[in-house]
């Protein structure tokens, strides 16, 4: 099938801050506490995991994940595809051009109430299990793969829960933003992109933490959509890669899989601009770009305020 | 004139409303401490629309007659606005409905009132007073009313017009909720205050003058947050005899419009190249600690006047700012040192940047 990127997708930066309770997987339906969500989690290749869960409204989301060690960056790639299997305890899904997913689940085990922290309510009720069929997901480029017959999985039933599933990574990131000195955010439609620094020892490998995000909607020649993608890397870097002495003039020089520099600087309009050749290097995809006329910029200096920048 | 500009639009809409006061049901708090809003009466009299200007006379008072000269000009999703008002007393009563207004040798005013039986009144007073709701009556100033604006820019002669004279009565009202006092000069029905309000801009421009009994001031300021552009302001005011005119423009410029160099450097400098009504350029350029100099060919044409913005006379500002340091008012120049000796009398009427 001949697919396009017809529309970038607005970013809500919750990316992975509500992943359901037990994998830390992410659905952003998973605020639908009354559905039941079937998670599947595999070993994808080049050290990717790969969590498949089936969500609200016959969503079935695919995340493919890879956390940064000892400085290495950290990649995240969520395609949102259709359910065509309303069974909850079934998927049957296409990522085109990508895979497919034909499961069904057969439980085994006890049924377990798990109560991770961060979450409020009546804890849910997660039932081990397996399922089995066809599992086929092979990422842009060949960046993970994984084929599977038969795999762990689970059905959860929030029971009407409020949680941010994967909580320790939202008090992870909680404590990441209570913590800040500066930041540098700069975006337009479909791409995000962030840099805060923050005081010696509070992240690891570094002062400084990079984050970029985008979101591209794939449509069918038919003009129907094939799949909506959100990407997401993180890096850290020394001091040196954020360098705002000057709050009129600020240069951002990240490391891979960022490559350039790009800079902030109030024009003589007192308008301020977000210009260079920043681009982020998501893995098995075009670089893509994160400064230009299009993106408007805002900068923050934790104790004084900010400086923001509309275009329109 | 853009989003912020509107404002400027309701000079006249403002000035028509004092004809018509109102507001939501009020009851005074136990304990407030109050003051006295005396009773009024004004009168109001749109002439529409004379050779591409929207006309029309107020009587803000008995004792004061204002006639507005404005256009609105558009041009894509931008307008600017030019204005013209004129200010005498009215040599007669108008609580007889009569209204004698001679502008100088520009025109003259000699109506009566003659009511058409419709009167609204208003169902509660304004907010924060009690009192008596006013009411408005509705009917015909008859008699003759001739005007020939500078320069043939707008004549009419006409035989009386629609109009309406609204009665409002003495309100008591908590402090601070009553009507500001009439101005005490005809000057102060010209130059409305905070028309050069600076607030909120990150780099402003602002030059003045006064010579021969004219202020004249140019202001064009950007805004923190907003995308290339600048609005710019311009005003005049004066006493002609026993008149007073003031003059208005404003219009947001586009990219381009205003230049500065950064927050702290030396010397500052600037441009300024606004579109019309306002024509030519002006730039600003410090020489040493206290020398400035302005020059260019910066004009701009109101109804009835053609002025020149830079030139002998002149004294400019800059001031720039970065957002993350700028005290949340903008640009405030005008704190230390203490205002020119030139420019008080602007400073008093609420026309200078603040």
């Amino acid at each position: 099938m001949r697919l396009r990127p017809a529309a970038v997708v607005a970013l809500t930066l919750a990316f992975l801050a509500c992943s359901p309770a037990g994998a830390g997987a992410a659905g952003r339906d998973d605020g639908d506490s009354n559905k039941k969500l079937l998670r599947i989690e595999l070993e994808g290749s080049n050290g990717y995991t790969v969590s498949i869960v089936s969500s609200a409204r016959q969503r079935v989301t695919v995340l493919a994940t890879q956390e940064g060690v000892e400085g290495a960056p950290s990649y995240a790639a969520e395609y949102l595809v259709q359910d065509t299997q309303p069974s909850p305890d079934r998927i049957k899904a296409k990522v085109p051009g990508l895979g497919s997913i034909a499961v069904s689940f057969q439980p085994r085990g006890r049924v377990r109430h798990p109560t991770p922290p961060g979450c409020k309510g009546r804890p849910p009720t997660v039932q081990p299990g397996v399922v089995r069929g066809t599992i086929k997901f092979v990422g842009e480029s060949d960046y993970t793969r994984v084929e599977a017959q038969r795999a762990e999985a689970e059905i959860e039933e929030p029971r009407g829960w409020r949680c941010h599933p994967g909580a320790k990574l939202e008090v992870e990131r909680i404590r990441r933003n209570a913590e800040w000195t500066s930041k540098l955010g700069a975006r337009t439609l479909g791409t995000y992109f962030i840099a805060r620094k923050y005081e010696p020892g509070v992240i690891e490998e570094g002062q400084v933490l990079f984050l970029a995000e985008t979101g591209v909607r794939f449509e069918t020649a038919a003009g129907r959509t094939a799949y909506i993608v959100y990407r997401r890397a993180t890096v850290t870097a020394p001091v040196s890669a954020f360098r705002d002495a000057r709050p009129e003039r600020i240069v951002i020089s990240p490391p891979p899989p960022f490559t350039g520099t790009a800079t902030f600087f109030r024009t003589p309009e007192s308008v301020f601009a977000w210009r260079g050749d920043l681009a982020i290097q998501f893995p098995g995809v075009d670089p893509e770009p994160l400064a230009g006329p299009e993106f408007e910029p805002d900068y923050c200096l934790r104790e004084v305020g900010c400086i923001r920048q509309h275009l329109r | 004139m853009g989003r912020r500009g509107a404002w400027l639009v309701g000079l006249v809409v403002a000035i028509a409303l004092l004809a018509v006061p109102g507001g939501a049901a009020a009851k005074l708090r136990p304990g407030a401490k109050y003051e006295i809003q005396p009773a009024r009466l004004a009168g109001y009299m749109d002439l529409g629309k004379r050779n591409g200007y929207r006309v029309g006379l107020i009587l803000p008072d008995e004792r004061t007659a204002v006639l507005y000269v404005y256009k609105i000009k558009w041009a894509g999703d931008r307008s600017s606005f030019t204005a013209t008002t004129y200010a005498v007393r009215n040599q007669a009563s108008l609580a007889s409905g009569a209204i004698r207004a001679r502008f100088g040798s520009l025109g003259r005013f000699s109506l009566r009132f003659r009511p058409n039986g419709r009167v609204e009144r208003q169902e509660t007073v304004q907010s924060g007073c009690e009192g008596s709701p006013a009411f408005t009556e509705y009917g015909r100033f008859a008699g003759r009313a001739t005007f020939r604006g500078e320069r043939g820019y707008l004549r009419f002669s006409l035989a009386g017009h629609a109009g309406a004279i609204s009665h409002s009565f003495r309100l008591r009202c908590e402090r601070g909720e009553a009507d500001e006092r009439p101005p005490g000069s005809l000057l102060g029905y010209v130059a409305p205050g905070s028309f050069f309000s600076s607030e909120g801009n990150i780099a402003l421009l602002y030059a003045s003058s006064r010579r021969h009994g004219r202020f004249v001031g140019v202001a064009a300021g950007h805004l923190e947050e907003e995308p290339p552009g600048a609005e710019v302001r311009v005003g005049s005011f004066e006493q002609r005899g026993r008149m007073a005119i003031g003059h208005y423009g404003f219009v947001y410029g586009g990219r381009g419009t205003l230049l500065t160099s950064p927050p702290g450097a030396h010397p500052a400098s600037a441009t300024l190249d606004p579109p019309a009504p306002l024509s030519g350029q002006a730039s600003y350029q410090e020489e040493a600690a206290d020398s400035r100099r302005w020059a260019g060919n910066l004009r701009i044409e109101f109804p009835g006047l053609k002025l020149p913005l830079t030139g002998p006379g002149f004294r400019a500002r800059l001031c720039v700012l970065n957002p993350l340091y700028a005290p949340r008012t903008g640009c405030d120049f005008f704190k230390a040192p203490p205002p020119p000796a030139d420019e008080r009398p602007a400073l008093s009427l609420g026309w200078m940047p603040r």
